[in-house]
């Protein structure tokens, strides 16, 4: 089996030093003087992911990647609470800032593919992977891309089998009550930092900035589809009038 | 088993567009009448809580109901099957194409749209925790830690969770909160 995400991530010492001090922060969550320090170093490390010339691909043959990106999933499985859209935040870091399989901007692209496709907006997943093998042609980008979305999926999967299995001893326990009412606050914040995150990324001008606010004040006070905001939005891109 | 399957591959195949947990309660509990309502509801509470996507979470619950985790994975290959080949032709054309100045300029404003839905997802719960200081200050806090500091994601659950899980812990006799 693949290396362990965090040891994946520390043997990325090749990346340059202010990602790579971001990355040691993940590792040491607490400390105050860390979280200190790192506020300067994490601006650096923003201006950097923009220039994707600080960030280097890891060397990996083939297989070695594919492991990789099945490994990274792999870890991130459990975490991905309120539904998955937890994650991303996390996937961008993952993709962008840290393996570079992506630019932010295709990043912005995939993420808004799969939210315009049927199915669970949770398949990014799988484009993320493609993107990591996409490099080594399209076999391999297809085979990334499968094994990335069996590595996210497998773990939460075999837990959901699990727990439905014993529910009935679950259902009345404190840790069941205190986890259900303890996490949902935190998975409000999350979702509110992910939020930001993916308007940051999708970095358009003043009217597509516009167009974002609106989308959102529509989803919450009308039950209209998102797929024709997506539609009036893309005609409005092309056009030139939404642009980045 | 082939039912389970082609079961999940209707839900999928209906749901084209969202509205997936309606559709899927019609067609599991009213069509092929495979729960209950109430067995429906209570499927539906367990994949909200455990991690995973929940439309996903609710097709294993479903397939574990009849076949355990076999069943789950009937369940699992049925409901992804379609939209998953579909992604990948996208993602292969996506990959190919998106250089093309066309396509960059329609995705520039697919991908402003797509950042309004991001944004919207936090409003979407905050009038559940409205009436609780605590949930909200927790809330506050990890949208500080995340945006002000980078803390990933991992070691922020790590630390938050527990914490988090400890205030809420239920008391003997108080309920303080109403039930999210």
């Amino acid at each position: 089996m693949a290396l362990p995400p965090f040891l994946v991530s520390l043997g990325a010492g090749a990346v340059p030093a202010p990602a790579g001090f971001v990355e040691l922060l993940g590792l040491i969550p607490s400390g105050a003087g860390v979280l200190a320090a790192a506020s300067d170093a994490s601006q650096l490390a923003a201006t950097a992911a923009d220039q994707l010339a600080h960030c280097e691909p890891m060397r990996l043959n083939d297989l070695g990647h594919l492991l990789q990106v099945m490994g990274t999933f792999l870890g991130l499985s459990l975490f991905s609470l309120g539904g998955g859209n937890t994650l991303l935040s996390e996937y961008h870091q993952i993709s962008v800032n840290q393996f570079c399989w992506l630019t932010s901007t295709q990043f912005a692209d995939l993420y808004a593919l799969a939210e315009a496709a049927p199915g669970p907006s949770s398949m990014l997943v799988g484009l993320l992977g493609m993107g990591a093998g996409w490099p080594e042609g399209p076999g391999w980008a297809l085979l990334s891309a499968y094994g990335a979305e069996l590595a996210i999926l497998l773990p939460s999967t075999l837990l959901m089998v699990a727990a439905c299995l014993r529910w009935n001893r679950l259902r009345d326990s404190p840790w069941r009550i205190a986890f259900e009412r303890g996490l949902g606050p935190i998975t409000l914040g999350i979702l509110f930092a992910v939020g930001l995150k993916i308007l940051h990324t999708a970095d358009t001008n003043t009217p597509g900035l516009i167009v974002s606010l609106l989308v959102c004040v529509l989803m919450l006070r009308t039950r209209i589809s998102p797929l024709w905001f997506m539609a009036v939005a893309g005609v409005l891109g092309g056009l030139g009038v939404i642009n980045r | 088993m082939r039912q389970l399957f082609v079961g999940m591959l209707q839900v999928a195949l209906s749901a084209f567009g969202g509205g997936l947990s309606a559709w899927s309660q019609r067609i599991v509990v009213e069509e092929r009448r495979w729960l209950s309502n109430e067995e429906f509801l209570t499927g539906l509470t367990v994949a909200r809580l455990f991690p995973g996507p929940n439309q996903i979470n609710m097709a294993v619950y479903v397939g574990t109901f009849f076949h355990g985790l076999r069943g789950a994975l009937v369940a699992l290959a049925g409901m992804l099957l379609l939209p998953f080949t579909l992604l990948m032709v996208l993602g292969l054309a996506y990959f190919s194409f998106h250089s093309l100045p066309a396509i960059d300029r329609v995705l520039a404003g697919v991908v402003a749209a797509a950042a309004g839905m991001a944004l919207s997802m936090g409003f979407k719960i905050l009038g559940e925790y409205r009436r609780d200081p605590v949930a909200l200050l927790l809330a506050a806090a990890t949208l500080v830690a995340m945006e002000g500091f980078h803390v990933r994601l991992v070691p922020l659950v790590l630390v938050a969770g527990p914490l988090a899980m400890a205030w809420y812990w239920p008391r003997a006799g108080a309920s303080r909160l109403p039930k999210p």
